[in-house]
């Protein structure tokens, strides 16, 4: 009897899945159509929304012949590789310090003046600052997409320590673990599925400003591309640009999420 | 948002009736940020002078491809524009209509090189880094002038920077080269550079650059006699920039926060045509035939495509409908 409901509750459950999986699809289906008709109906100006097909062909003219000098697989590499640079960067500085964070008041005070300071400050507004000090090559872009990931994951380590009953560190302790036994068996275990999400959000901020990374001076990335078509009114490589812009992003949190799921399989198990 | 809502009612008044409109409550300006009688106009507030009752807003645009972004996104009602730009907006079919010419550009728009760079001619530029507002008349002359010297650009780094952007990547050495415009030019003429070619010397060479007033079609058919006003008040502006250059240099200094003598200087550098003079062939020509203007913007329009910027070139039909002498014949009449 116990099998049977947990066999029917499997079932639904995938049938739940498929059902929004369907509706998912529906989604992306109904704006496709949407996009077909209103362009070509002439109702949209086709200056602002061109027709999904001339977007697929600036596509693969990006793809064959290139944009300005490099192919899109190029341009989108030498985003990727700025985007994962500042990211692991900023994972490896921001979690240990919002485990030190966590842990500590007076490292809180300390840091978080500075943090909640330049945190809600315009990416663009900054990027001034740090062109001035570090020129317009990559150390400039470098920082920007870095200072626009970190603040989520100091945010949420902290969060996600400070939340952690101290009865479990005392109950270690007993036992005899030292600091880093702690910190390996006790508190990253226990804050990792929350420092997770806050590594997802973290790499949504640096998607957010690539492109005002890549408006000075740069030659090539996904983001200078969507900002060079602009220029020169281009908008079916602008709309290309942002769809390929949005699907690598869908893309990095899908991978994000499995490296989740492999790490830290209490998390999923938890739940079912 | 208010520009957003008064474009969408405007949009609908226009749907609902079709005959011109009395008078505009609020008309907006986009001006380059360059040295040209745009800034006379301003400073004395002909337009303002012309159109009693109507609220003058005057935006400052860095260059070509911003003030395209602007037009193509309705947030102004008049706007300025070099050659190419102009040429990239109508092959892409933006709503606009050239009205005149608001001035030719000779040295004060330039390519600076950094004097310890040793750059003496065009050959030595390979492998430096060269900067320019891409989409802009500069960028076009650069490629131009490297294309005459059977150069590829891709010997070189050219980058893509706004001119205040050039003036900070300079100040740190992070250049070596910028084709651009005053009054950025001259900082960084200043900071260890000098003067290496002119637009004014490119003109010579067969490619003349200049900027052109453009109207918003719409409001010009809304208010054809508001784009006759203002054509008259920028005329007066130029007059006063030829008759009184004292003035007018007392009025750059005043507007870009510049030395007197700088701006002295920087005005010999533009060129300004009387309006009387602007109908003639080799400027925008008349109803009847058309002037060098639409020889220029086929020219550039032809590059362009070569470059791989534009799809298509337009024809020449397309650009002589899009300079439309008729409010200037109109002004210049009344004079």
């Amino acid at each position: 009897m116990k099998d049977w409901i947990a066999r029917t509750s499997l079932a639904l459950k995938e049938r739940l899945l498929a059902r929004s999986t369907v509706l998912s699809a529906l989604t992306v289906v109904s704006m496709f159509a949407a996009w077909e008709y209103v362009t070509a109906t002439g109702l949209a100006n086709e200056l602002f929304l061109p027709a999904p097909g001339a977007v697929w062909d600036a596509f693969v003219k990006a793809v064959e012949r290139g944009y300005q000098g490099n192919t899109l697989q190029v341009h989108v590499g030498i985003s990727l590789l700025r985007i994962l640079t500042a990211f692991v960067a900023a994972v490896l500085v921001g979690v240990p310090l919002g485990i030190i964070m966590g842990l500590s008041k007076d490292a809180r005070a300390l840091l978080n003046p500075i943090i909640e300071f330049y945190r809600p400050l315009p990416p663009l507004g900054l990027y001034t600052l740090l062109v001035m000090w570090l020129g317009i090559g990559e150390e400039s872009k470098f920082a920007l997409l870095f200072l626009a990931g970190l603040p989520g994951i100091i945010i949420t380590t902290t969060q996600a320590i400070w939340n952690i009953d101290p009865i479990y560190a005392r109950a270690s302790q007993a036992l005899g673990a030292n600091f880093w036994n702690l910190i390996w068996h006790v508190y990253l275990p226990a804050a990792g599925p929350t420092i997770l999400a806050g590594m997802r959000i973290s790499l949504g901020f640096i998607y957010t400003v690539l492109v005002a990374a890549e408006i000075v001076a740069a030659t090539a990335g996904i983001g200078w591309m969507i900002w060079d078509a602009a220029k020169f009114l281009l908008s079916d490589v602008v709309i290309m640009g942002l769809i390929v812009l949005g699907l690598t992003g869908v893309a990095l949190d899908l991978v994000m999420r499995q490296i989740g799921r492999w790490l830290m399989p209490w998390q999923s198990r938890s739940k079912t | 948002m208010n520009k957003l809502l008064l474009g969408l009612a405007s949009s609908l008044a226009l749907a609902t009736a079709t005959f011109a409109q009395d008078a505009p409550e609020e008309i907006t300006i986009g001006y380059l940020n360059l040295v040209n009688a745009q800034l006379v106009t301003k400073n004395l507030g002909l337009v303002a002078k012309h159109m009693p009752g109507v609220e003058i807003n005057y935006i400052k645009v860095g260059g070509g491809g911003d003030m395209l972004r602007a037009i193509a996104a309705d947030q102004i009602d008049f706007g300025g524009l070099g050659n190419p730009p102009t040429a990239i907006g109508v092959a892409r079919g933006l709503p606009i209509t050239g009205t005149m010419v608001l001035n030719m550009l000779d040295f004060v728009e330039a390519m600076v090189v950094r004097t310890d760079a040793e750059i003496k001619s065009f050959s030595d530029l390979e492998g430096k880094t060269i900067a320019a507002p891409f989409g802009s008349t500069t960028h076009y002359l650069l490629l131009q002038a490297l294309a005459d010297e059977g150069m590829d650009p891709a010997e070189m780094k050219i980058l893509d920077l706004r001119p205040n952007d050039i003036a900070v990547a300079w100040s740190r050495g992070d250049i070596d080269a910028a084709w651009f415009w005053e009054p950025n030019l001259d900082k960084t003429v200043k900071d260890g550079g000098n003067i290496f070619m002119t637009s004014g010397i490119m003109e010579k060479r067969g490619y003349p650059t200049w900027d052109v007033g453009v109207v918003m079609n719409e409001f010009a058919e809304t208010y054809p006699d508001y784009v006759e006003k203002f054509i008259a008040a920028e005329c007066e502006g130029i007059d006063y920039w030829i008759d009184n250059p004292k003035e007018t240099a007392a009025i750059i200094a005043e507007e870009l926060e510049l030395s007197l003598e700088d701006a002295t200087r920087m005005m010999r550098g533009t060129e300004m045509v009387p309006c009387e003079r602007q109908l003639t062939a080799q400027y925008i020509g008349t109803t009847e035939a058309r002037g060098g203007f639409v020889d220029t913007l086929i020219a550039t329009s032809d590059f362009l495509t070569s470059q791989d910027r534009l799809p298509a070139s337009p024809s020449r039909e397309t650009f002589e409908v899009f300079l439309e002498p008729s409010w200037l014949e109109t002004v210049v009449a009344n004079r």
